[in-house]
């Protein structure tokens, strides 16, 4: 029976999806059903709204290796759409139904709605400086970034809970795993970003936006020229195509250009300010507010005014 | 016909490009600032064979042609005219020892010059009135074991950093100019002093300094082409030298101009951006048109010479057109950036003082004029 | 001893393309193609890997006739011998049709001990081609991988991923996607450019990878294009005195509600 599958082995991620698979359910009359990696998430998922939620149980924890369990219980229920959460991993997975449905996906798709027999989906091209409609027949394959949508608020109804015993894939061996950077900080989360880029000059200049960051009550951010090249923050500070995605209500950029592929990963804040000694640096054509100046001037005094 | 460089050209130029953006965009501020010989760039550039560009394969040279050259070195001068002063400076000493050279010289320099681990550098000036007159003229005088070189030699560039140098001097100085004869002299060899590096006003960063060679005691095989064969082995090196330079002008006017056009998009009075105001307009495109041209120019003659083809008069040609036009980029687009192009924070400042150094120097008395008008029709 | 294959495409360089103010339409006219960034990230590790450990590697493109400007590009970053698939099909290619075309290819040219794609492509940057492939091979893929290394018949990868970092290992063939942050590709030196014509490179015709033609039709198509375009206050202040800029901005971060 067509349906709507949904899966992500990050459980925020997969509650969010559940606000674009219930509009779906309601365009197509089809059932939703979210695969799950574990009982609490089960448990978690199964108030919002969801058919049924299907626990994948495997032996082994590396996530990739659910992909071939999501075909199977895709495939075997004919059913129409996989929305995927579009973590790295998810990715992956998604790439790899796709391929052994031989159905068209979408990544990151931002906006989905049903049309001609299928859906239409919006996805970025060349790295942020384009938008791009795609229609993909059905079956088909999306990946949907966090916090592209917010999770629905809870159901009247429980979904049905079942579990499903999954073999592990052999082929790969996951030894350490290793938790990476600044553990408990999530760029994505905060309201207010600082993000610096190469018009610093050395790494303990950095101070200078910290002060500002303190006086603001912000996060710092990065581009990928100072995270991956310099190495003076780590990368999951960065913010890019290939980066993270923010969406604060302020985003202050200083000392960066504002090259395409870094403001796709932040054109959706509401309110840009930046401070840039270049007067035609492109951040400008993208900032609300900007401020043509040196940042080793501008910075010291912008956080004594702020302090006051 | 196809005007287009064709693929490994295409290639080599792109592999010029973004050798330039990543080792010379981040000094070229710098060096102008300091002039101090960036040394690790060119070891950079020996790495990825520049330095050995035009030296035959079995040198250890990439033998890619002088065509990639000009290509090459209108990428680099586009970021940083003062190295691609390094790199011309040394290519030409290379290849006026490839040309003229015995097998064994060949053996005994180019290898090491085409590794970056010998730089070359090319003496030929003299305060006097020509090369081989006047008090302090270089001579060299007949010896036991070869010659002995006694004068200076003015405004050498590469000078103190190369390690070697083919030099001119006239081995009768009654005759004069008549009786130069090339040398090749090691850095080292006895009596040679290097006097002190020359405050210049651009290209900073390439040493330019005057030569001592007192008493300095050759061997027979230092000769480099035959007696007195000098004049028309500096007057070929020289013809090939400018098409070189040509080449380092056309690349600074081209990132003059675009640098030029982009401000003028983004700078805006009296409501819009001066880049719609015809006399804007003029001033850019007469400078786009002029670089265009040159480089046009330059690819020609560096074709003929690639060919072996007779390439003097049209070398000449290019030299001419640059002279006159070339400072004329910078003066251009220096107004099209007003204040801002005044300013040494911004680049336009430094190429002036470049493209004065690729344009004005080395055109004495009726040279190049004379050559073309002896040879039209 | 490795034998490494790299996937590769040619696209055109976003940075030359215009959007077009009028229609917000995209003005691909002045681009200039280059190989993928990431997928240079890719022929570099496999060049590495080759040039430490020894092995061969193998570049492969399907792309539109656009795709033999390429060639010698790739050949001098690293790789003995490239393999090409011009065919208008790429035109309008989706990653469905992409992988199942290079899939093919490779069953006809390898097998290869390793498969390597960037994370994803330049222009599209769909982060499905590695995946794909794998899975039509019924190969096991690593990607996302910031590091790799080669001993026999082990290959070692770590994975970077949102919060941490796998250390994973696999035995056999493996298809692998890298990270841009893997390696800095190298700018060819005017040998290795020389050198690229003396090396081979062999078309494959797609009419040889027996696809069928619905095979090569898109399950995902573009529909509409534009650019986007962001509008913004833009309101700058640029006073002589940082200070006068500094107390202008505050007063307006204060209306914003934002300090």
């Amino acid at each position: 029976m067509p349906g709507i599958y949904i899966f992500s082995e990050d459980v925020a991620l997969a509650k969010q999806l559940l606000t674009p698979a219930l509009e779906l359910k309601k365009s197509l009359n089809q059932p939703v059903t979210v695969l799950a990696v574990s009982e609490p998430d089960a448990k978690e998922l199964s108030t919002l709204g969801a058919d049924k939620v299907v626990i994948l149980q495997s032996p082994s924890k590396w996530v990739d290796g659910f992909a071939e369990a999501i075909y199977k219980q895709f495939n075997d229920a004919k059913a129409s759409i996989l929305l995927v959460g579009g973590t790295l991993c998810g990715k992956g997975i998604a790439s790899y139904v796709a391929a052994k449905l031989d159905a068209g996906m979408v990544t990151d798709a931002t906006v989905l709605k049903v049309a001609d027999g299928g859906l239409l989906a919006t996805r970025v091209l060349y790295a942020g400086l384009a938008l791009c409609e795609e229609q993909v027949a059905l079956p088909a394959v999306l990946t949907i970034h966090a916090r592209t949508f917010l999770a629905p608020s809870a159901a009247a109804t429980p979904s049905v809970i079942e579990t499903v015993a999954v073999e592990a894939d052999t082929r790969v061996t996951v030894g350490k795993v290793t938790a990476t950077g600044d553990s408990g900080v999530d760029i994505t989360a905060a309201q207010k970003l600082v993000a610096v880029g190469r018009g610093f000059r050395k790494k303990e200049d950095l101070k200078l936006a910290e002060d500002l960051a303190a006086a603001l009550k912000a996060e710092l951010a990065c581009t990928r020229g100072v995270a991956e090249d310099e190495h003076w923050l780590p990368i999951a500070r960065y913010v890019g195509i290939s980066g993270q995605t923010v969406k604060p209500d302020l985003y202050l950029a200083v000392g960066l250009s504002g090259q395409v592929q870094h403001m796709v990963g932040c054109r959706g804040s509401k309110v840009i300010v930046a401070i840039n000694t270049d007067e035609h640096a492109p951040i400008f054509e993208s900032a609300d507010y900007g401020l043509v100046g040196d940042l080793y001037v501008v910075l010291p005094l912008l956080t004594a005014a702020l302090r006051k | 016909m196809n005007f287009d460089l064709t693929e490994e050209q295409q290639l080599i130029g792109q592999s010029a490009r973004d050798f330039a953006k990543q080792y010379l965009e981040p000094i070229a501020v710098g060096l102008d600032q300091t002039g101090e010989y960036p040394k690790a760039v060119v070891q950079a550039l020996a790495k990825h064979d520049f330095l050995g560009l035009l030296l035959p394969a079995d040198v250890g040279g990439a033998a890619a042609g002088f065509v990639s050259y000009v290509e090459v070195i209108e990428d680099l001068s586009r970021y940083c005219g003062a190295v691609a002063s390094i790199v011309n400076n040394h290519t030409i000493a290379a290849y006026t020892i490839q040309q003229w050279g015995t097998a064994e010289q060949k053996k005994q320099y180019l290898p090491a010059m085409a590794k970056g681990e010998l730089l070359g550098g090319f003496a030929i000036f003299e305060n006097g009135p020509m090369p081989g007159v006047g008090q302090d003229a270089l001579v060299a005088t007949k010896h036991d074991v070869g010659y002995v070189l006694n004068g200076k030699k003015a405004f050498v560039r590469n000078a103190g950093e190369a390690g070697v140098y083919v030099v001119f001097a006239t081995t009768d100085p009654a005759a004069g100019a008549k009786a130069l004869t090339a040398f090749i002299v090691p850095a080292n060899a006895v009596g040679v002093k290097v006097g002190e590096k020359l405050e210049t006003m651009g290209l900073k960063g390439c040493p330019v300094a005057e030569i001592t060679f007192e008493n300095v005691v050759l061997a027979e095989t230092a000769l480099l082409g035959a007696l007195n064969q000098g004049v028309e082995i500096s007057a070929k090196a020289l013809a090939v030298a400018s098409v070189a330079e040509a080449a380092q002008t056309v690349g600074i006017g081209q990132a003059a101009v675009e640098h030029a056009a982009a401000y003028a998009k983004q700078r805006v009075q009296f409501g819009k951006p001066v880049a719609v105001l015809q006399a804007i307009q003029t001033l850019l495109a007469e400078v786009a048109t002029d670089c265009h041209l040159a480089r046009l120019g330059v690819r020609n003659a560096a074709s003929l010479i690639e060919d072996g083809k007779p390439f003097e008069v049209e070398a000449a040609m290019v030299k001419s057109f640059l002279v006159r036009l070339g400072p004329k980029m910078l003066i251009d687009t220096c107004q099209v950036e007003g204040g801002f192009g005044y300013s040494e924070t911004m680049p336009l400042p430094r190429m002036f003082r470049d493209i004065a150094g690729t344009t004005l120097l080395d055109a004495p008395g009726d040279f190049p004029e004379k050559l073309i008008a002896a040879n039209i029709g | 001893m490795p034998k490494c294959l790299v996937c590769y495409k040619w696209t055109l360089d976003e940075q030359d393309i215009k959007i077009k103010p009028d229609d917000l339409s995209l003005d691909v006219s002045r681009a200039k193609g280059k190989i993928s960034d990431f997928d240079r990230n890719a022929i570099e590790e496999a060049s590495l890997l080759v040039e430490k450990d020894g092995g061969a590697v193998d570049a492969l493109t399907y792309g539109t006739t656009t795709v033999k400007q390429s060639l010698k590009d790739a050949l001098s970053r690293g790789p003995g011998k490239v393999y090409w698939i011009a065919d208008a099909s790429a035109e309008k290619a989706d990653a469905n049709v992409t992988a199942k075309v290079l899939a093919a290819a490779i069953r006809k040219i390898g097998p290869y001990d390793l498969i390597l794609c960037g994370e994803g492509s330049s222009d599209q940057f769909n982060q499905q081609t590695a995946s794909r492939v794998a899975a039509l091979l019924a190969l096991p893929c690593v990607s996302f991988v910031s590091k790799l290394s080669v001993a026999e018949n082990t290959v070692s990868a770590t994975r970077k991923l949102e919060e941490s970092q796998e250390d994973v290992t696999v035995k056999g063939p493996v298809v692998i996607s890298v990270l841009s942050e893997i390696n800095k590709p190298r700018i060819p030196s005017l040998k290795q450019v020389l050198g690229a014509s003396k090396k081979p490179n062999e078309e494959i015709k797609i009419a040889d990878l027996n696809l069928k033609p619905e095979e090569l039709l898109p399950k995902a198509v573009c529909k509409s294009v534009k650019g986007f375009v962001m509008k913004r206050k833009n309101i700058i202040y640029k006073e002589s005195a940082a200070a006068d800029n500094v107390a202008k901005l505050k007063a307006s971060l204060t209306t914003e509600g934002l300090c």
